[in-house]
């Protein structure tokens, strides 16, 4: 078989003509759109964000707000019936308007991905080995034994036990934890510099979710790689991120260092989704926070703000005027709401719609004990 | 953990349901083995109580759930509702019991019939039992939708599909509540759906529960989610039992080091705490084929000694209140070891 290889074998010094800080992605208005027979779905609506190498970005909001297809969008994998506009910037490169063929040089060696299902995501048929051996012998010019060395190698980094003989296991003989983390071989096999894990353990149990974190972490610093990490779980991303950025509706709401969006929340959908986490700490039965109803139709979405039909801060202005992404006075730390969480604004906006009972968009509002409580509750 | 034993039972007149002993186990293809899912678990659920079942997956927790529905029946032991052994009723007593006893299912919307209108999945209970005339039992299902927050008018002749994740626990709520059980099992009933939506679904279980004085057996993996709604919580492990107790005293104090461990996996939503210090267990949860001998939690507890190997631990009570199957349960305030960072098999 003759196949093209590209560069010179992992190990050698393929780093030497890059630096080592500096911006390695920036994410420019970027939106995408599906065709589907209802209309136009507007997935991602104008999202922006950049990453510095070797850092962590972590990307949250609920299902169907669009942070699965931004990381998608960025690294070229959508379908046919997507239109994708605005820029994208790889070390220096446009690869907004790439390609199938041209990404194929990006996929593997520059940036990879580890989805959610590692079930559905491995070939069934395929012995745990030769897929983590495969982007290796495409890209990299290497012998058939230096590429089983090589996934030898992985598979013990990423804490398989008896590593050589899974090499020969196929996907099934393996536990959900263990073929997450065959996963992450196969997308650490070619060395990328920038690694998307798409809600890598919304799949696993909480203390295999536990391990498979920390393992992503100590990949990382070990090699250097930039990683967005998509969760729908804040609790995901607290300790091990070093900015997040919230969407809702196919926009970022709030962006911000970590500490700093967790110490000054000023979204109330931020703050919503932190309140309706059941905590360990609270006595038990006390009443979560739910956020009442669920996120607009990306099909025809509202005018004005996209939350404002489950905000208990929601004003007039709030229907039909969208509020833009304003930074706050901590640097790196941005939001979209006219009404900020812990501003002037925001303590009147809410106290008027605890007074009426409702909101602008008659959305009920009611205070129980200490928490403000949304929707009908029956 | 790994323990057995029923130091942790009530009287049995204060019980709604009594399961002792209760041992499931599955042949595991035709190789002869058996797969050993439930090993001697004993709990009992008070009326008007919330138990809380967790562990993770492969800990026998919904096979448990299910045995007592005697779905299938198990393979020995006692499950005793209201006083009576669910396995000596005869097939029609056993059928008029199930009225009393509801179950929720993990996937909301695979449990649902996809060709069935919302309403009639809702009132399929009251059909089959001819419960009251058609018009009351319109009414019943309309007041039902409107009890866990759907629309009857707009939403009644709606399939399943035309839902969001939420909304179809909300139907599958319904659909249990509306015979009037004294007993729902829940069967990990919000891990399927994202967090704010799982807030509404634990708010109306809690609602429901107090509305409808219903008897609730909450299964789920997150502690967090067992705690916020149960009244006592248990800790099973590989088909056995490892700490019973009231759910402020467990994450108080908890006395078995899976406790600590699934305590410490939860991620917590506070930057400050740094995941990586927190404690871990090794590897992942051996097969229930050949269960490790004595304790079955020896081969990933970092507390194991050579007695965990040969001996199994009884459940003793360590305080009012709490139970706990260890040789050595942890003191007060203590903390297991933290395997630096990395790799959990180092």
């Amino acid at each position: 078989m003759s196949r093209r290889k590209r560069g010179a074998a992992p190990g050698t010094d393929r780093f030497a003509d890059t630096p080592l800080d500096g911006s390695l992605l920036e994410v420019d208005e970027v939106k995408t759109q599906f065709k589907t027979p209802r209309g136009l779905v507007h997935a991602v609506d104008g999202v922006s964000f950049n990453l510095e190498r070797g850092k962590t970005i972590g990307i949250v909001g609920e299902s169907g707000c669009g942070k699965s297809v931004l990381s998608r969008s960025i690294m070229g994998l959508l379908p046919r019936n997507a239109v994708r506009q605005g820029s994208v910037t790889f070390e220096g490169r446009e690869i907004g308007k790439a390609t199938g063929n041209a990404m194929r040089r990006y996929w593997g060696t520059q940036m990879a991905m580890v989805f959610q299902d590692p079930m559905t995501s491995l070939n069934p048929v395929m012995r745990v080995g030769n897929q983590i051996m495969e982007s290796l012998r495409f890209h990299f010019d290497v012998t058939k034994d230096y590429a089983e060395e090589t996934a030898l190698a992985l598979l013990t980094s990423v804490g398989i036990p008896e590593a050589e003989r899974r090499l020969r296991e196929y996907p099934h003989q393996l536990s959900g934890g263990m073929r997450q983390r065959v996963m992450i071989a196969i997308a650490l096999a070619c060395g990328p510099k920038l690694l998307f894990a798409d809600e890598p353990t919304t799949a696993l149990d909480v203390t295999v979710q536990a391990q498979i974190l920390d393992l992503l972490q100590q990949q990382q610093r070990e090699r250097f790689m930039a990683m967005v990490l998509v969760t729908h779980d804040l609790g995901v991303v607290a300790g091990r991120t070093d900015d997040i950025a919230v969407m809702y509706a196919g926009r970022v709401v709030e962006r911000a260092p970590t500490r700093s969006l967790f110490e000054n929340t000023r979204h109330p959908y931020t703050e919503a989704l932190l309140k309706s986490i059941p905590k360990l700490g609270q006595p038990s039965h006390s009443k979560l926070d739910a956020i009442a109803g669920r996120p607009p139709d990306l099909v025809s979405p509202p005018p004005g703000c996209k939350f404002a039909a489950r905000c208990p801060y929601a004003q007039a202005k709030c229907i039909t005027d969208e509020p833009k992404l304003v930074d706050a006075e901590i640097p790196g730390h941005a939001f979209r709401c006219f009404f900020p969480v812990g501003s002037q604004a925001g303590v009147e906006a809410l106290a008027r719609n605890l007074a009426a009972g409702e909101t602008a968009t008659g959305l009920p509002v009611r205070m129980e004990g200490e928490a403000v409580l949304t929707g009908i509750t029956v | 953990m790994a323990g057995t034993g029923t130091a942790h039972l009530r009287a049995p007149g204060d019980v709604l349901l009594r399961v002792e002993d209760l041992v499931v186990e599955f042949p595991a293809g035709r190789s002869g083995l058996k797969v050993h899912a439930v090993s001697n678990i004993s709990l009992d659920v008070k009326e008007g109580e919330t138990l809380g079942l967790v562990g993770e997956s492969g800990c026998g927790k919904s096979t448990t759930g299910k045995a007592i529905m005697q779905l299938p029946p198990p393979k020995s032991g006692q499950v005793l509702f209201e006083g009576r052994d669910m396995a000596k009723l005869s097939g029609e007593e056993q059928r008029r019991t199930r009225t009393a006893m509801k179950m929720i299912f993990q996937d909301p919307i695979s449990s649902l019939n996809p060709r069935r209108k919302v309403e009639d999945i809702i009132a399929e209970g009251l059909r089959i039992w001819k419960v009251g005339s058609a018009p009351e039992q319109q009414t019943k299902i309309d007041d039902m939708m409107l009890a866990v927050g759907l629309d009857p008018v707009l939403q009644r002749g709606r399939r399943p599909h035309q839902f969001s994740g939420g909304q179809c626990q909300r139907i599958s709520i319904a659909r249990a509540v509306i015979t009037e059980p004294k007993l729902i099992i829940c069967d990990e009933p919000v891990s399927a759906l994202d967090v704010s939506v799982q807030a509404q679904i634990l708010n109306l279980l809690e609602e429901m529960k107090t509305r409808y004085g219903l008897t609730l057996i909450f299964i789920a993996h997150d502690l967090a989610v067992v705690k916020n709604v149960s009244d006592r919580v248990v800790v099973m492990y590989l088909g056995k039992i490892c700490e019973v107790g009231s759910p402020d005293v467990i994450y108080q104090q908890p006395a078995h080091p899976y406790t600590r461990v699934l305590l410490d996996a939860i991620p917590v939503p506070d930057p400050s705490v740094r995941p990586e210090a927190r404690a871990k267990v090794i590897g992942e949860i051996p097969s229930p084929v050949a269960p490790p001998s004595g304790c079955r939690f020896r081969t990933r507890c970092p507390k194991a000694q050579a007695r965990c190997a040969d001996e199994e631990p009884k459940i003793q009570e360590i305080q009012p209140g709490q139970f706990v199957a260890c040789h050595f349960p942890l003191a007060a305030g203590e903390t297991l070891p933290t395997r630096n960072g990395s790799s959990p098999l180092a």
